[in-house]
């Protein structure tokens, strides 16, 4: 099928997959995304075989036709003739009628090609279309317990490469299918044609064909690896330095990272340097194979006495032998791994199951009140994040959420109030009603959420604060920066308001991200507010400007806050103070400071230090609990096997996880390999 | 690993002393075409083998009608066999000149990416930060990735296969032409009028050829692009689930996806269509079907032997297969040429920043001063920073405050000369920064940012980045002051350990300390500090403050902050609003007389017992630090 089949891409696919469904349910599922196109599949497919008839009929007309002229019988009037397939014809009458049918089949199988070739595309292309479409609405929709647990990155492989995968997936096995075709009709031909001898030298060329595919299967996929491996280091480092670029400039390390990249990039070299020597020494021995074929049929075909035809035959056909397998035994692997993309794709579409909508879900509306019911929630089965919270909160009030990190305070208000999660013991009640008895679109449009890490899409600031609100005008949108005293810093930014945020926002400080996701937010008017540490990152002036606009902001609105900041929490109608996931104390700063307990301890020594006094090292006691060492997986399965058998048994880590970075390990390899280089090395 | 080889850029005390590409080739197409002459051994040797190659290739189709034409007139006997074993003996030439002359080009292929990627990643390190700001680090990462590993492929293996190809079209037409005696029999044509038709039929099918790559390259491009769309619209919108989610926009975003992802199927729809229908191919199968016709014609005249026609046809039919990635090649090479294209331009980049020609040592016991600044970014139309003068006594504490968007974090970047000023200047003991190399500067200047930046690699790494050459020793006592070092010592390899993704994960107020390890290091004689993160808790809070004390004794410092008391204890204090200077002067100072700096107070925790404080202060002494 035109100009595909290059063996190097071939061997660059992922780790052998193994399927967890067979494949006739992997194939069914496949044909369930043809949706619409199966009729042109079939077509084309069908299309396809014909075509790999009309590959052998060629062929069969050269060598019918130099046959035929090796006798020419004259008549008496000195006219020529010759007999083809048993018809006497006038030499010129052959002439045209084999040169015509030569030029008709090549044509036609021209055509039945490419118009096979186009369908077959334009399947592909629907059937990737639709898996990537109701993939990402799988995905968009599902909870986001599933959606925390895989990682941005993987969840976009699943809708990109995999997806990605499955189109070439087809695209081979459709090549193989015509290949196969072809090899069975020139078999069939040879053995019709010619004679037994000469199909036995073209399949002994078989064996060598799969030999040299097991050489590049076994050797190819190992250095491909390791390239794989040496080019994601350098693009690693590269990806680094350019991110770091501020830092290297000012420390005047350019030099530095320069030495650093040409190391690891002299690594990458070394390994296409072998995969060069592999590849060049395999690749033209396939040619020579097919040249040896040709010279040890033309033996056979002298030694038997075969027609010139015949051997011609031969020689042609003995070809299609060689590639088509070679082909094969290289295709079948990347068959494989699509499958395992098709079988992914189904874990998909069958987990990560949403929360749904209550039959008759109600819409939520006039009483804001929040309840908490004795409320228990646990990310991981058995582990209690929160332990029989119950507090009621009115219509209007401001509740600050205090206590360490780890508390639980995020969890409480960003997660479950916002039913992000369902919450296994309990109720949360909102207006004196089940939150799960309302419809999320209700619930969610009458809350407003400003997260601890502000979150930017890659569009204008205008688009950004508008996602609150999408039919809100740009005068509105004008009000609301005004009022949070955002205006004056986008007005200042190049474009304005239609300065396009790129890459997360990196030309804005974390400050001036802050204040447009408060914008954003504000925008949507919730009528139940949560900040989460949504003013941790502005320096004292911007602070102040958001205090100014917090008393018209947070009025008639059920208001959460979660802040370290005592300006915030000062204003608070109730305090509540978690401790390791219980509710310890509430009530007002007044009350809670003549309780003496957790709350005002807190205030005494930490709240107060954000005015003017001073904190000494020796006050706090900074050696009793040491700092919490986070240690990823991968580290923890390399030192503290232990500790991580537990994490997977407590289910911390998933199997899926597992599985990723045992496969990370490897392409990580042996200790000597780290991306982040040693610049004293 | 071996990599003495290798050539590093030689460093001679300071700057890189190597020749930027920009500055060694003359254009786009010189740098392209500069991997043919890289390697001249490799390339020439190479070169001769493929010329024998091409020879060798074409020999095994002409020795089968020889055999054939052997076979009819003398019988299986042994010149027979010889040519049998002239078959398989060319067929192993081939195989070694075939090997040898992929490798060697193969390595000069991969020595051309190897030096293109470095040399791009040199030049865009050495552009200054105008350039960064306006650059996605995504797109550089993928051309200094992706697109030299393309043009690499333009040369290894296509540039080669398209030779190859070339000469086998050569070749094959010259069979036509010739007409070589041997013994009884003959090789080659040797007719004019059909070498000539056939060459002219090449020559179209080349052009049509390169006509048909031209067409489908840009479509190719447009759907890598698409590609790159759907890959960044999901990644996008999972990465802000949870914005997507509170905001309940998932119909929104599923309906954006669709049509990106719809996009994307119809470009591909589109490519295939093109691709489908190789037109040339038809050339060759009319080629084929004319010559198998006039062969048959001389052969019934006498004029051509059986084994003529054969290898004749062989070899159009070999030319098939020979011929068959033309296409996908010249789209490869013609890639290489456009993303060569593309690089270079970015390569080019008119660096608004003039390192000057002579070193100028500065006197940073003396003065600093902004003199009438005023700065927009490049490329950009507003002034950010409008008519800014103020003065630095050596050794002075001095906090920067205003709004988001007054100019804060840009008077830093202006005072590590990451840009010059629009207008007016900067300068130290009046020796203005423009003229002082940017290298000087930054070795006493230090920025401790507000998002710090740490780099996957061990701590010791990262706090010796300010230091390359530091002892252990200095190392431990940096990280002791920054209050950093009973945390690394608790880490698995200490030192050693590795932060990030395959690491240890470190918390905000762990990079922070890190970052201040790294600055203390440095040793720098101005130190600027973006502080606007509160910590989350009182330990960390406490250790943070510690750290930067160690770090801001003893220098002059210019700090953003949101910690009140800095900006109590600071000798200066610059009120910035909408990039201009409201007031400069010592806290008691601005307390009074500034209504802004009452205003903002009044609206902090304890603020309103602050101004209290200080207006029951009787103290008017201070009156310096105004310019």
């Amino acid at each position: 099928m035109g100009m595909h089949g290059r063996p190097g891409r071939m061997l660059d696919r992922g780790e052998k997959a193994k399927l967890t469904r067979p494949v006739v349910v992997l194939v069914k599922a496949l044909i369930g995304f043809l949706e619409g196109v199966t009729g042109l599949f079939v077509v084309a497919t069908l299309i396809s075989l014909v075509f790999a008839f009309t590959q052998i009929i060629n062929p069969l007309v050269l060598s019918k036709g130099i046959d035929a002229f090796v006798t020419i019988i004259y008549d008496a009037e000195g006219i020529a003739y010759i007999q083809i397939l048993g018809h006497f014809t006038t030499v010129t009458k052959g002439i045209i009628a084999l040169t015509l049918t030569f030029a008709i089949f090549g044509i036609i199988g021209f055509f039945l090609n490419s118009i096979s070739t186009r369908s077959l595309y334009k399947a592909n292309a629907v059937l990737v279309d639709n898996i990537r479409t109701k993939l990402y609405s799988k995905l968009i929709n599902s909870s986001m317990d599933y959606l925390k647990n895989e990682q941005s990155g993987n969840i976009t492989a699943r809708i990109t490469s995999d997806t990605d995968q499955i189109a070439t997936g087809i695209h081979l096995f459709t090549t193989i299918a015509i290949q196969m075709v072809v090899l069975v009709a020139t078999f069939v031909l040879l053995l019709v044609q010619t004679s037994w001898q000469i199909i036995l030298i073209c399949v002994g060329s078989v064996p060598l064909a799969l030999l040299i595919s097991a050489i590049l299967s076994r050797f190819g996929r190992r250095i491909i690896l390791k390239i794989r491996r040496a080019f994601g280091i350098v693009s690693g480092k590269m990806a680094e330095s350019f991110s770091g670029i501020a830092i290297s400039k000012s420390f005047n390390r350019e030099e530095t990272l320069s030495r650093q990249m040409a190391v690891l990039n002299q690594e990458n070299y070394k390994m296409a340097q072998k995969f060069g020597l592999m590849m060049n020494v395999t690749m033209p021995l396939i040619s020579a194979i097919a040249s040896i074929t040709i010279a040890l049929i033309l033996w056979t075909g002298g030694l038997i006495d075969l027609t010139i035809g015949e051997i011609f035959l031969g020689v042609t056909l003995s070809g299609q032998f060689l590639r088509p397998i070679t082909f094969l035994s290289l295709a079948l692997p990347q068959i494989q791994t699509s499958l395992g993309s098709v079988d992914r794709i189904i874990d998909v579409m069958e987990a990560a199951p949403s929360i749904e909508d209550a039959d008759d879900a109600v819409e939520l509306k006039d009483d804001y009140s929040v309840s908490f019911e004795n409320v228990s929630f646990a990310y991981v089965e058995n582990n209690y994040v929160l332990k029989n919270i119950a507090f009621d909160v009115n219509d209007g009030e401001m509740i600050a959420l205090v206590g360490e990190t780890g508390a639980g305070k995020t969890t409480l208000a960003s997660m479950l109030l916002t039913r992000f999660y369902d919450v296994q013991k309990g109720s949360i009640k909102v207006g004196g009603k089940d939150i799960r008895e309302y419809t999320q679109e209700s619930l969610r449009g009458a809350i407003g959420l400003i997260p601890q890490e502000p979150y930017l899409f890659s569009a204008s600031v205008m688009d950004n604060i508008r996602y609150g609100k999408p039919d809100a005008t740009e005068e509105q949108i004008h009000d609301i920066s005004k009022l949070i005293g955002a205006d004056v810093f986008i007005e200042a930014l190049p474009d304005g308001y239609n300065t396009v945020v790129k890459e997360g926002g990196k030309q804005l400080s974390a400050g001036q991200r802050q204040m447009i996701t408060i914008a954003r937010t504000m925008l949507s008017d919730p009528k139940i507010l949560i900040l989460d540490e949504a003013t941790s990152r502005l320096d004292a002036y911007s602070e102040s400007l958001v205090q100014l606009a917090q008393r018209k902001l947070f009025e008639n609105r059920t208001t959460f806050v979660i802040a370290h900041r005592l300006s915030t929490i000062h204003n608070a109608e109730k305090i509540v103070v978690l401790n390791h996931g219980k509710l310890e104390e509430i009530g007002s700063h007044d009350e809670l400071m003549k309780k003496d307990g957790i709350y005002a301890d807190l205030y005494n020594t930490y709240y107060s230090f954000q005015g003017l006094e001073s904190i000494s090292l020796d006050e706090i006691d900074t050696e009793e609990d040491e700092e919490e060492i986070e240690v990823s997986p991968m580290q923890l399965m390399r030192t503290n096997p232990e500790k991580f058998h537990k994490l997977v048994e407590a289910g911390k880590i998933t199997p899926e996880m597992l599985e990723k970075m045992k496969k990370k390990a490897k392409e990580m390899g042996g200790a000597g390999m780290h991306g982040g280089t040693n610049p004293h090395k | 690993m071996a990599t003495e080889n290798i050539q590093h850029p030689i460093v001679t005390g300071k700057q890189l002393d190597v020749q930027l590409a920009t500055e060694k080739y003359k254009s786009a197409a010189g740098w392209f075409w500069s991997g043919l002459i890289r390697y001249p051994g490799l390339m020439i040797t190479s070169w001769v083998f493929i010329l024998i190659n091409s020879v060798l290739i074409v020999i095994p189709g002409i020795l089968l009608g020889l055999g054939i034409d052997i076979l009819r007139t003398d019988g299986f006997g042994s010149v027979f066999i010889y040519i049998i074993l002239g078959i398989v003996g060319v067929a192993l030439l081939t195989w070694g000149t075939s090997f040898i002359s992929s490798y060697l080009w193969g390595l000069a292929g991969y020595r051309f990416e190897r030096d293109i990627r470095q040399e791009f990643f040199d030049v865009v390190q050495e552009h200054s930060m105008a350039f960064h700001d306006q650059h996605d680090s995504g797109v550089l990462l993928s051309m200094g990735m992706n697109e030299t590993n393309q043009i690499r492929f333009a040369y290894q293996p296509s540039l080669r296969y398209l030779i190859n190809s070339l000469l086998s079209f050569i070749l094959i037409a010259i069979y036509f032409f010739i007409r070589i005696p041997v013994g009884s029999n003959i090789i080659g044509v040797g007719n004019w009028e059909i070498g000539l038709g056939i060459t002219f039929g090449f020559f179209i099918y080349l052009i049509l050829a390169w006509r048909y790559a031209a067409k489908i390259g840009p479509v190719r491009r447009e759907l890598a692009t698409e590609l790159g769309n759907v890959s960044s619209a999901s990644q996008e919108a999972f990465r802000g689930i949870e914005v997507v989610r509170s905001f309940d926009n998932e119909d929104f975003e599923d309906e954006k996806f669709a049509v990106t992802s719809n996009r994307l199927a119809e470009k591909t729809k589109e490519e295939g269509y093109l691709s489908a229908f190789y037109w040339p191919a038809l050339i060759l199968i009319i080629i084929t079907a004319v010559s198998f016709g006039i062969g048959l014609f001389w052969v019934s005249k006498g004029t051509l032997k059986f084994g003529q026609l054969t290898s004749m046809i062989t070899l159009l039919l070999q030319l098939v297969r020979l011929t068959f990635m033309i296409p996908l090649r010249l789209l490869s090479l013609q890639a290489g040429l456009v993303n060569a294209n593309r690089i270079w331009n970015v390569m080019t980049f008119d660096d608004p920043l003039i390192e000057p020609k002579d070193k100028i040592v500065a006197d940073w016991s003396k003065d600093l001063a902004f003199d009438n600044v005023t700065f927009k970014y490049p490329g950009t139309e507003r002034d950010v920073l409008n008519d800014v003068s103020f003065r630095i006594k050596p050794g002075s504490r001095v906090s920067l405050i205003g709004g988001p968007g007054s100019g804060k974090s840009t008077i830093l970047k202006l005072l590590l000369r990451l840009y010059d000023p629009t207008n007016g200047s900067i300068s130290l003991n009046s020796v203005k920064f423009k003229d002082m190399q940017t290298y000087d500067i930054r070795e006493d200047v230090v920025l401790v940012e507000q998002d710090i930046f740490l780099f996957a690699a061990s701590l010791k790494d990262n706090i010796t980045f300010s230091k390359p050459d530091a002892t252990d020793e200095e190392m431990r006592t940096a990280a002791r002051r920054a209050q950093i070092d009973k945390f690394i010592e608790s880490t698995p390899d200490g030192y050693e350990t590795i932060i990030g993704e395959r690491g240890v994960t470190l918390s905000g107020g762990q990079k922070q300390r890190v970052a201040i390890a790294r600055a203390l290091l440095a040793n720098p004689k101005l130190l600027l500090l973006d502080d606007s993160t509160s910590a989350v808790d009182i330990k960390t809070e406490a250790r943070l403050r510690a750290a930067m004390e160690e770090l801001i004794k003893g220098r002059t410092s210019i700090i953003v902050t949101q910690r009140l008391s800095t900006l109590v204890e600071s000798d200066l204090i610059i009120f910035l609003d909408k990039g201009r200077v409201v007031d400069i002067g010592s806290h008691q100072e601005l307390i009074r007389r500034c209504p802004e700096y009452q205003s903002m107070l009044s609206l902090l925790p304890m603020g309103d017992e602050i101004i209290k404080a200080a207006m029951n202060q009787t103290d008017l002494s201070a009156t310096g630090g105004k310019a």
